[in-house]
């Protein structure tokens, strides 16, 4: 609902300006013509709105608005009992008082959220005024007047962000009314607890607004600590990726490139949310296991022995074993096995979960475009060239189809003449032919292996 | 989520029924869908950490105290925890037949404490009924509690994590107040109870999340303490056993509890810098402890949330006996401890216990606090005196 003011332009300022003098003008007139309020539930109400929007911990899905939103139809609703349209406008006002804006000397944003809210909730008293006094004993016109409370609201609301935005951001005001119209959509069953918390006040006397308070509180200071400890976790990963980063330079990022390549992946399949949050977990960690693989082996510009090429497989069972112990990422475990995550056309087995061939293409695809220290980065043409001629055969092939139209539709680039910052490169790596994610063509060519053999 | 499907609905049938056969302004369509309100609060619970699990049918049941003679209260109660007892899952019936006691005693309690206020009180009716529902739902909370430790025998009376508590007695108030008013003003009937829920689901759902992503935390963090030992380059199990015997031997010398998560982490992740390390032979020299230590306090410190735990990594400049005794060298002084005697005994073995212990009170290379060894000594005996108790018994 706080509307963000972006860009210096006069005709936003002259907008701020113009709400703000005839929000005072509207004031005025009222306190001269109108009931007067009764002061000590115009302070309440004031208090608990100005509490509620500056507590900001953002709730489901970033709908923060709703705790202050409620309380102003609860108000709309009480000084409607009182007859008194200046309380509503003036608790309506104190909604727009915002700590962020003061300390930031943001006048224009003060002012125009100020004179926002102000109007917004006097629209909402309005719309209390087309039901008889009596009728609002009733539940079902309650309800039904909440609709109307709650239109009203948004009516004004929703036009004057829309305004500011659009003015603000250059963007057209149809787009911006969509977006807020959703969200407004959302907001509307806080508008129905606002009118029989209004008539719950009404009733009761202030003894229902601490009970009312109270779980919204704990509700809100339990969700801060689920965040907190969210990025704690978050943390935690980023730990063993920087620490896999110092090991071995030349993956810098690789993680979370991976982890990105496994997202658009995610999203082009229609994930939900938390299959995406999992998938996004089991691509940072795939690579976990490398922890125990000695520095020399890692970075080790030519290619390897077979004891030292045993050495470095060891890792991806590390890796198993690691994701296996974290209840949430242990479905999707089998992520770090190469040896798991090659496609096989019949046996496609049903009902195992697609994330490990995710993380695998994801993998390939960052390690063609990126330079290792066996190779240098390959084009981003060739790397889909590889995929493509694979899927079916090492990769999953709708997997494959799903990065490359990701990639494609986001017009983003990768690989040679695309890369981040070049390394300082202690031997130059050699420019080599395909060698997709594997480490399969390393192994000495003396000596065959069944790895090797395997390879399509 | 299965069951909660099931539940509602086992809880939908009789209220529809009653709904078509009584009309919906009955008595018996509000008892019915109280108890189909119980029997999903039974299934909602409220998890706070280190805290009994509390189900949101106490507050449901806070309605049904106004609502109900004592008699309609006792077969609805009945109908819905016994339906409930059914419909849990993943517990054997034994588990289930204590889990029904408690509930049936805990709200046994309530009733009784309510009955008993509104009996003795007269005066202002408003105040007593919010005092009588008050006193309900706390006695309901602490009969459950005791219940539910009594065969551990640690009460902790303390106000921490005591706000999930709150917030179920004070929805519980509300949507009882919600129901029908007060001295016959503002009742809404079902709507109240209804619409005045959504804050303690709101507290649920917010309890839910946390208590899902701190058990994930602290499974990434034992995750990641086991990668030096997969790698070989530490004896397996030894940051498992340095986090608990450090959380031990942090508890005997009171720690804070958040103090006591630092000094979990710091135990867990103690050894993870060794991974920066090559191979000894490549390296040409062996790994150094305090290389380790300065290594592990480096990886730590990348994480915003870790640094205090990074803290009890880093060597100490001054050991024992230095100007500063704060909490947080305690911390670290435990952890060096518990560490130095699990490498010491090889793995906490208990021939090798009383030796190792000698040795740290000699240790030639680095005074330790004596009060921090004492904590150990006590702590060592308290689980050899639990053995013994197993041996003989057995």
């Amino acid at each position: 609902m706080g509307a963000s003011t972006g860009r210096n332009s006069p005709q936003v300022t002259a907008l701020c300006v113009v709400t703000g003098v005839a929000v005072v003008a509207v004031a005025s007139a009222l306190a001269i013509s109108s009931t007067q309020p009764a002061w000590a539930v115009v302070i309440v109400f004031a208090l608990l709105v100005i509490l509620a929007e500056n507590l900001g911990v953002p709730l489901v899905a970033g709908s923060n608005i709703s705790a202050g939103f409620m309380l102003l139809i609860a108000a709309a609703l009480v000084f409607r009992e009182q007859s008194s349209p200046l309380g509503a406008l003036l608790v309506g006002m104190c909604g727009g008082i915002y700590y962020m804006d003061i300390r930031e000397r943001d006048w224009r944003r003060f002012v125009f959220n100020v004179a926002n809210f102000g109007f917004a909730t006097l629209a909402a008293y309005g719309a209390f005024l087309l039901f008889p006094q009596a009728a609002l004993d009733d539940v079902g016109l309650l309800v039904l007047a909440s609709v109307g409370a709650a239109v009203a609201f948004f009516l004004v609301n929703d036009s004057l962000v829309a305004t500011v935005v659009s003015l603000a951001h250059r963007r057209p005001a149809r787009e911006v009314i969509r977006e807020l119209l959703s969200s407004s959509l959302q907001s509307y069953p806080f508008a129905l607890l606002g009118v029989f918390l209004g008539r719950l006040y009404l009733d009761l006397g202030l003894v229902v607004v601490p009970l009312f308070v109270t779980p919204i509180l704990i509700a809100r200071q339990t969700f801060a600590s689920y965040l907190a400890l969210k990025r704690s976790h978050d943390d935690t990963v980023r730990i063993l990726i920087g620490a896999l980063e110092t090991k071995d330079p030349y993956t810098a990022g690789h993680a979370e490139r991976v982890a990105t390549f496994a997202q658009y992946i995610g999203l082009e399949l229609g994930f939900s949310a938390k299959r995406l949050e999992r998938l996004r977990f089991a691509a940072l960690m795939h690579d976990v296991g490398k922890l125990v693989v000695p520095n020399h082996l890692l970075n080790k510009p030519g290619r390897l022995t077979k004891e030292e090429f045993a050495r470095v497989q060891q890792h991806e069972q590390v890796s198993v074993e690691i994701l296996s112990r974290i209840d949430f990422l242990a479905p999707v475990a089998p992520s770090a096995l190469s040896e798991h995550t090659r496609f096989r056309p019949v046996a496609d087995t049903k009902g195992q979960p697609i994330e490990p061939h995710i993380v695998a293409v994801a993998d390939a695809f960052d390690a063609m475009t990126s330079t290792r220290s066996y190779r240098k980065a390959l084009s981003q043409a060739t790397a889909f060239l590889e995929l493509r001629e694979n899927a079916g055969k090492q990769f999953h092939p709708r997997v494959v189809i799903a990065l490359i139209t990701a990639i494609e539709r986001r017009d983003e680039h990768y690989g040679e003449g695309y890369e981040p910052a070049g390394h300082n490169y202690a031997t130059e790596p050699p420019v080599a032919g395909l060698g997709s994610a594997g480490l399969g063509d390393l192994l000495a060519d003396e000596e065959p292996d069944p790895a090797d053999a395997a390879k399509p | 989520m299965r069951p909660t499907i099931r539940a509602t609905v086992v809880a939908v049938i009789p209220a529809a029924v009653i709904a078509l056969t009584a009309g919906v302004g009955s008595q018996s369509f509000v008892l019915a869908c109280l108890g189909g309100g119980i029997l999903l609060g039974e299934l909602l619970e409220l998890r706070p950490q280190g805290r009994v699990v509390i189900p949101l049918s106490y507050a449901v049941v806070l309605v049904l105290l106004r609502v109900a003679s004592v008699q309609e209260f006792v077969v609805t109660v009945a109908a819905a925890e016994l339906a409930a007892a059914i419909l849990r899952d993943g517990t054997g019936a034994a588990a289930r037949a204590g889990c029904l006691l408690r509930r049936l005693v805990a709200i046994g309690a309530a009733l009784g404490v309510y009955s008993a206020i509104i009996a003795v009180g007269s005066a202002d009716a408003n105040a007593v009924m919010l005092i009588a529902l008050t006193g309900a739902g706390a006695a309901a909370l602490a009969a459950d509690e005791i219940m539910a430790e009594i065969g551990r025998w640690r009460f902790d009376l303390s106000s921490q994590g005591r706000s999930a508590q709150l917030a179920l007695i004070t929805s519980g108030l509300l949507m009882a107040v919600g129901y029908d008013g007060l001295g016959g003003r503002g009742g809404m009937g079902l709507w109240g109870p209804a619409l005045f829920s959504v804050p303690l689901l709101a507290a649920w759902y917010s309890f839910a999340r946390l208590a899902a992503i701190r058990r994930t935390y602290v499974q990434t963090l034992r995750a990641l303490s086991i990668v030096p030992e997969l790698g070989g380059l530490v004896r397996a199990g030894h940051a498992e056993r340095v986090a608990a015997m450090s959380a031990a031997m942090g508890r005997e010398l009171g720690l804070e509890t958040r103090e006591l998560e630092y000094l979990q982490a710091a135990a867990l992740l103690h050894h993870l810098g060794h991974v920066c390390f090559d191979d000894p032979e490549v390296l040409g020299r062996p790994v150094e402890p305090t290389e380790v230590a300065e290594a592990s306090a480096e990886m730590l410190r990348r994480a915003e949330f870790l640094a205090p735990a990074a803290d009890l990594l880093s060597p100490d400049p001054l050991p024992f006996g230095g100007a500063t005794r704060s909490m947080t060298s305690t911390a670290g002084q435990v952890l060096r401890v518990s560490s130095a005697f699990d490498e010491l005994s090889e793995g906490g073995q208990d021939r090798l216990a009383t030796g190792a212990v000698e040795a740290l009170y000699s240790g030639p290379g680095y005074v330790y606090d004596p009060r921090v060894l004492a904590a150990l000594e006590r702590v060592l005996e308290r689980a050899r005196r639990v053995n013994d108790r197993v041996n003989a018994a057995t």
